[in-house]
């Protein structure tokens, strides 16, 4: 597991307060809405501020291109890399 | 101005652009034109009933117009899941746009040869006031959902109040984060727009983002959200570049906490209006907080506030079905009429502005073979949510050993997912014995309450974290409710040094190679105090010859602290 990759893992779960979950548990290309993680649109809401917060990340507006970059650990992981790139 | 009857709208309504898709306009005609297409395409009989769920506000609209010209009551569910499915099946003729297979849909009508071209439009009636238009659902106290008709009179009345309150406006587009299957968001970002003539935008959006990007195509905007919005608006987007296009605010679903108020007027420069109503009686009160005051809610023109005995809010209208409506919120007055809201009296609750049965959740619970006795309970902790502190059965009992807590909890939260939408879902499980009753026969509910109690924060926040060889550099951000700062010192909190002498220790050994027993300090330096909620980069290195572990505790203000671990 890439240090990128733990680093979102332990974002989510202290920002979302997630419990009876660690880390490992959760995997890097499981969809992290509804299936998988299981989190909500209010959970979807947190993340998207946790990372302006910490990566300075801004969403694009478009509501379809956030979905798919929220899709997984992966996805997001991929998202900050390339924000940080350019 | 006058608004438009609801009854008589699709003649009465002038020509012209009526709403706004993601890329373009919707006309009065585009409107007229798929009413048409859907009274040709729905099945429908005078005096039925049928169940309407589409995300497109404009292609919603057309479906029960098209309905009320049939002679229907358009069913406005506010989610698609199954279970309310299943539920609708007992009322409805039909169902008619998102739903599962199985029921009337855009494809089905497809398959049937009827296709989306344009139609002739036909003479439009105009129906009776009294005509029973809509049928919404709310929780009910007893754990079943439960069925509120609305008439045209009745819409048409609470539309007509809210003119009085806020007249103007109408050259502001409409942008909205809230849903047009519920109540709420039918009324102030549909029904009321359509019939003063204001524009509205046919999506509803998700993200803060999106409502920035919307408002930079108009030259004035009105934004109806809810708390759970504005309450995590991203403040980092360049809202100053619309607030001078934003006209005003709107919020209801449950009250929104003062600072989010405030701090959603200074970003767009607008009032933010809430609302405060429920399905039942429709908009009965607002208000607007200020930097000293939540102001308190106050009647919406036309309704008549009083209370019961026992504080319960009681409230007269033009608008209710019956001359009064008994609140299930304890209310109390202050000046000019004006009143604060208290607690609900019953285990109906509300979480991210969804309402909810505590009991309904219990009962649905307690279908599965692995749940013996459920309760459901509201806890806040980052945020407000329903929890859940269940005995389990012989079976469950066995299943929680073999396939532990998560598992479990996944194979549990499945056929909720059916009944309940997904933000009202148990985050929190706890699994006892035996219910903690007390020597009354009484369940506290402190009790259970503090079995979701928050464990203690030790730790700092981590921020980012990297490894290279024998250093290691962590950037963290310290909690304001660290343990540590409680008492160090009252008022005027700061980090101890034997916290960030532990903390060095603790990371040291998760992140580096080393083994020994902690033997003493050297050169320890405390050098400035780091305050709540700063970013401290701590700096470890760790030297194997010497078995000793250096600590540098940095920020942009310089160096905090420092010094040497020795082990041996």
């Amino acid at each position: 597991m890439s240090n990128l990759q733990l680093e979102i893992k332990q974002m989510i779960i202290e920002t979302l307060d997630l419990e009876d979950i660690s880390p490992d548990e959760i995997i890097d290309d499981e969809p992290l809405f509804v299936d998988g993680l299981g989190l909500d649109s209010i959970d979807a809401l947190e993340i998207g501020l946790a990372l302006q917060k910490r990566y300075g990340i801004k969403l694009k507006a478009d509501s379809e291109d956030t979905r798919e970059h929220f899709s997984s650990i992966n996805a997001l992981a991929t998202l900050i890399e390339s924000q940080r790139a350019s | 101005m006058n608004l438009l009857p609801l009854t008589g709208w699709l003649n009465a309504a002038p020509r012209g652009v009526i709403a706004y898709a993601a890329d373009s306009s919707v006309s009065k005609s585009d409107l007229e034109s798929r009413v048409a297409f859907w009274m040709r395409a729905l099945p429908a009989e005078e005096g039925q009933r049928w169940a309407v769920y589409h995300k497109d506000s404009v292609e919603f609209l057309s479906i029960i117009f098209a309905l009320w010209q049939l002679g229907c009551t358009a069913c406005v569910p506010g989610d698609n899941r199954p279970a309310t499915c299943e539920r609708l099946r007992q009322r409805v003729q039909g169902f008619v746009g998102d739903f599962p297979v199985n029921l009337v849909s855009n494809d089905d009508l497809s398959e049937l040869g009827i296709d989306a071209g344009f139609d002739a439009v036909p003479e439009w009636r105009v129906l009776n006031a009294d005509f029973p238009a809509l049928e919404i659902y709310t929780s009910g106290s007893t754990g079943e959902p439960k069925a509120i008709g609305k008439t045209f009179a009745q819409l048409d009345s609470e539309l007509a109040a809210l003119e009085v309150l806020w007249p103007g406006e109408h050259d502001a587009v409409v942008i909205s984060t809230a849903t047009h299957q519920h109540f709420y968001g039918l009324m102030f970002r549909l029904l009321w727009p359509l019939v003063r003539g204001q524009h509205f935008e046919t999506e509803q959006w998700q993200y803060t983002e999106d409502v920035y990007s919307r408002a930079l195509r108009y030259s004035a905007f009105t934004l109806v959200s809810t708390p759970s919005h504005l309450g995590r608006i991203n403040t980092s987007v360049a809202w100053a570049e619309v607030a001078d296009r934003c006209i005003s605010v709107l919020s209801s679903a449950a009250p929104l906490q003062r600072k989010d108020s405030l701090s959603v007027a200074r970003l767009l420069k607008a009032p933010v209006r809430e609302i405060y109503g429920s399905s039942e009686t429709g908009a009965i009160a607002w208000r607007v907080q200020s930097d000293c005051s939540d102001g308190g809610w106050q009647a919406i023109p036309g309704v008549m506030l009083s209370q019961t005995d026992d504080s319960l809010l009681i409230v007269a209208a033009k608008q209710l079905a019956e001359p009064f409506f008994e609140m299930s919120d304890r209310i109390n007055f202050i000046a000019d009429g004006r009143f604060h809201l208290l607690e609900r009296v019953d285990r109906v609750v509300k979480v991210e502005g969804k309402r909810v049965s505590l009991t309904e959740v219990e009962q649905v619970v307690q279908q599965s073979p692995l749940i013996e006795i459920a309760k459901a309970l509201v806890i806040t902790r980052k945020r407000t949510e329903i929890a859940l502190v269940a005995e389990l059965t012989e079976a469950g009992r066995q299943e929680l050993a073999q396939l532990g807590k998560r598992k479990l909890l996944l194979q549990l939260r499945q056929p909720l997912q059916d009944f309940f939408e997904l933000v009202l879902l148990p985050r929190r499980w706890r699994f006892v014995d035996q219910m903690p009753y007390n020597p009354q026969g009484k369940l506290p509910m402190d009790s259970l309450q503090a079995m979701f109690e928050q464990e203690e924060v030790k730790w700092p926040e981590l921020v980012s974290q990297t490894v290279e060889g024998q250093v290691a550099e962590l950037v963290s951000r310290m909690p304001a409710d660290l343990i540590y700062f409680d008492g160090h010192f009252a008022g005027n909190p700061i980090l101890p040094g034997i916290a960030q002498i532990h903390w060095a220790e603790y990371y040291g050994r998760q992140l580096l190679s080393l083994k020994g027993r902690f033997d003493r300090l050297e050169v320890v330096k405390f050098q400035q105090v780091i305050f709540p909620e700063s970013v401290i980069s701590l700096t470890l290195n760790y030297n194997p010859e010497s078995d000793k572990l250096s600590f540098r505790y940095h920020s942009d203000k310089g160096v905090h602290s420092s010094g040497r671990i020795c082990f041996r």
